[in-house]
């Protein structure tokens, strides 16, 4: 097998495998809605809405150093 | 500490707000200029015969991409991460005077670079590699500056209050590490000043000459792309990090959708970088990357329409805003061109198209619809935002901004419309045959039947930098001596006085 | 991407980078070294057309005119044989060129004369009526830098193995040298050799008063470079 041939294999092979990555995360994003810490992820919008140096973070760094 | 609330501090950001009016000015005056020079080519000796060769269209023809690029966009890219960074981080740059004392430096040894390279431009010391002109001395200054702005970047980070990273800030991280591996592999070269002769001398001629590491074909794939990408991380990928900030804020509408911005976001990622092989279709390089640089260019258009119609969508229900306010209208204008472009760049960059549009003004014209469309409005609705909160004062005249969007879009739709027709015009005639097989038309009747169209397009550029003028004005005014205002007046739509 | 790099910046910084690291690795990497073999009736720059190749690239003539000639009927009428990968081995950089406000100059050098050009880079309205180039009358003026192009051939003979002083083979079996200076002297009494023979052609006395004392002015350089362009 030569180089071109392996290339168009793998060419192939990577098509059906971004495909599936692709799908996947789609469905993955509008079904599950919420990330691992529990927010929703559209509550990650207000970062740019609520932004002066007073306003509570969406998620504080400071929430991790408490656990 | 002094007892003080903490606040923002944009010392940095009003740095780069101010090179960014005055490159802008300087790289579309020059842009102007070449434009003239091509409908009446007497403008090429504007300042007389002795200075004929500074006032060239091929000698100022760098300086004005590199200006528009490396000047006004840069600056505006600067300008608003050290605006934008902050809030969304939610840290103050007060709060750290070693990132202080990196931005400061950033922005100084930026203007140093700035300057040499303009004046080696003008001497026309340069490599030719399109936005790759520089030596490799300036080079290594370049990557100074932007190893400083990656310190910038990570630093305000690594102290952030925010623990989820915003849209924006995922942009300007890609906008980082893009820029710093293509710049990195494209201006990879050897100085001439290392060889020596076989009697023994070295350090022969030039000292910043410098010869590429790659020679032809290779050396033309790397250079596009470089140059494909450099407009994907210098014109796309920090532009939409910028609309992704200002059009929510300034609207108070979150975004429309931030699942679809995730996705158009790692979409983006990962398909920008295939394109490139379009610039080079029908040339040398293998087949199989011209059929790869048209295919991925079309499936391009997904992820660059995912972050155009959330932009749109978030102004849903909210449509008055765009009537109301001159501000808005820019972004909307922008991410309509930004839709609009990312559809016509596919479109050239099919084969069969590509044969007529290549090395015609049709490109020129999708450049430039790109670039002062989106890029131009997106940067100055960014500075017309965070002028009230940077000055703290009211923007000088909402008419006078509103007259400046009338002029800039009417110089825009003059430009690229004279451009699709020269374009389409000249790529036909060159492939004429007559009913014999000859070619119907030799190449300066393509040039000269040209001459309307760059008229218009002269016209086009011209109206674009009376805007550009006004804006730059109005600025001047806002900072110097527009009502000063209240906090409680900035949270969303910008105070604007008549 | 599922909301944890967007949380942890060093992990996203390396998501971000094998995203678009990827495209450029399957991309760039397997054709390289197939891609820069000369083709028979290539020959490597000789030191004043080298000079000239940077006055060319001085005044980015590559702004306005393309070296790439595209396989079609109407490209190969206008300007000859389509351009083949191997034509470009020695050219570092390459200079294609983006836009055509000129026609293409890949092989200007079998269809104009050096008394073409001449006439052309002073007033480029006397030879094409309509034409919008500007004229290069500093080119007349201003003196070659020979030293400059020796530094690059050596060190392209040296880093790339161009060349030089080697028989290549040409198109009609027979082989070409193309000679190197042994030192800065030497290439610089090559380049004027050669100058010689292009300024025997010329009009211009100025032109011919430089060359005459020792001096290459940039036209005659350029001259030399576009010729060699076939």
């Amino acid at each position: 097998m030569n180089i071109a041939e392996l290339q168009a294999y793998g060419y192939f092979a990577l098509t059906v495998f971004m495909v599936l990555v692709l799908y996947g995360y789609i469905y993955h994003l509008y079904s599950k809605k919420e990330d691992a810490d529990g927010h929703d992820y559209e509550e990650y919008s207000n970062i740019a809405l609520r932004d002066d140096v007073t306003d509570t973070p969406v998620s504080a760094i400071s929430d991790d150093k408490e656990k | 500490m002094e007892n003080r609330p903490l606040e923002y501090d944009y010392t940095v950001a009003k740095m780069f707000m101010f090179t960014t009016i005055v490159l802008g000015i300087v790289g579309m005056l020059i842009g102007v200029i070449l434009a003239f020079q091509l409908a009446f080519p007497e403008v090429n000796t504007i300042l007389g015969q002795g200075l004929a060769e500074y006032t060239n269209f091929s000698r100022l023809r760098p300086l004005h991409t590199d200006a528009v690029i490396f000047g006004f966009t840069l600056s505006g890219i600067f300008a608003t991460w050290y605006y934008v960074g902050q809030r969304v981080l939610k840290v103050s740059m007060a709060e750290s005077g070693f990132l202080m004392f990196i931005g400061k430096l950033h922005f100084w040894l930026y203007l140093v670079g700035v300057a040499a390279v303009v004046v080696t431009l003008f001497m026309g010391i340069t490599t030719s590699k399109e936005y790759a002109e520089f030596e490799w001395p300036i080079d290594i200054a370049i990557v100074v500056v932007w190893v400083l702005f990656g310190i910038s970047i990570f630093g305000l980070i690594g102290i952030r209050r925010e623990k989820s990273l915003y849209i924006s800030i995922w942009y300007y991280i890609a906008t980082f590490l893009g820029i710093a591996m293509l710049y990195l592999f494209n201006n990879m070269e050897i100085p001439t000043m290392l060889a020596a002769s076989p009697a023994g001398e070295s350090g022969i001629g030039a000292w910043y000459h410098s010869v590429s590491m790659y020679a032809g074909t290779n050396d033309a794939l790397v250079q596009w792309w470089y140059g494909h990408n450099a407009v994907a991380f210098g014109f796309t990928v920090p532009i939409v990090a910028m609309i992704y900030y200002f059009l929510p804020k300034e609207s108070g509408q979150a975004i429309y959708s931030y699942k679809l911005s995730l996705l158009s976001f790692w979409g983006l990622m990962f398909v920008y970088l295939w394109a490139g092989g379009h610039h080079l279709i029908y040339s040398t390089v293998p087949d199989w990357m011209q059929t790869m640089g048209s295919i991925f260019s079309v499936i391009l258009i997904l992820p660059s329409w995912g972050s155009a119609i959330n932009m749109l969508l978030t102004m849903k229900g909210e449509w008055q805003q765009v009537a109301a306010s001159p501000l808005i209208k820019f972004m909307v204008l922008g991410s309509t061109f930004y839709m609009f472009s990312t559809l016509e760049g596919p479109i050239q960059a099919i084969k069969s198209v590509n044969a007529i549009a290549h090395f015609t003004d049709w490109i020129v014209g999708h450049v430039h619809d790109g670039v002062l469309g989106w890029v131009g409005f997106m940067i100055m609705a960014a500075l017309y935002h965070m002028a009230p909160r940077v000055f703290k004062r009211e923007i000088y005249s909402k008419s006078l901004m509103a007259t400046q969007f009338w002029i800039q879009t009417l110089g825009v739709v003059l430009y690229f419309t004279s451009m699709w027709i020269a374009g389409i015009t000249q790529g036909m005639m060159w492939r004429a045959h007559d009913e014999f097989g000859n070619l119907a038309y030799s190449f300066i009747d393509t040039v000269t039947v040209l001459h309307p169209y760059y008229t218009i397009r002269g016209v086009g550029g011209l109206l674009y930098l009376v805007g550009f003028l006004m804006f730059a004005y109005n600025i001047y005014k806002t900072m110097t001596v527009g009502r000063k205002v209240e906090e409680s007046e900035l949270q969303n739509a910008s105070p604007m006085g008549a | 991407m599922f909301h944890w790099l967007e949380k942890h910046p060093f992990f996203f910084a390396v998501g971000v980078f094998v995203s678009i690291a990827f495209a450029g690795l399957i991309e760039i990497v397997p054709n390289f070294a197939q891609a820069s073999r000369p083709v028979i009736g290539t020959a490597p720059y000789s030191t004043l057309e080298l000079a000239g190749r940077h006055v060319y690239i001085k005044n980015s003539c590559n702004a306005c005119h393309s070296q790439l000639i595209r396989p079609f009927k109407s490209e190969t009428d206008r300007y000859g044989h389509y351009s083949l990968s191997g034509e470009y081995a020695y050219d570092r950089p390459f200079l294609w060129g983006s836009k055509r406000t000129g026609p293409d100059l890949m092989r200007v050098g079998n269809y104009r004369t050096t008394d073409w050009h001449e006439n052309h880079m002073k007033e480029p309205q006397s030879v094409v009526p309509g034409s919008i180039m500007p004229a290069y009358t500093w080119m007349f003026k201003n003196t070659a830098d020979i030293n400059t192009a020796y530094a690059e051939q050596l060190t392209v003979a040296q880093f790339f193995a161009v060349p030089y002083n080697k028989e290549v083979p040409m198109k009609d079996g027979s082989t070409k040298i193309v000679k190197m200076g042994e030192s800065v002297a030497d290439a610089n009494a090559l380049a004027l050799e050669e100058a010689k023979a292009i300024a025997a052609d010329m009009k211009d006395q100025d032109v011919k008063d430089a060359v005459a004392n020792g001096q290459i002015p940039e036209i005659v350089a350029l001259i030399a470079y576009m010729n060699s362009l076939k």
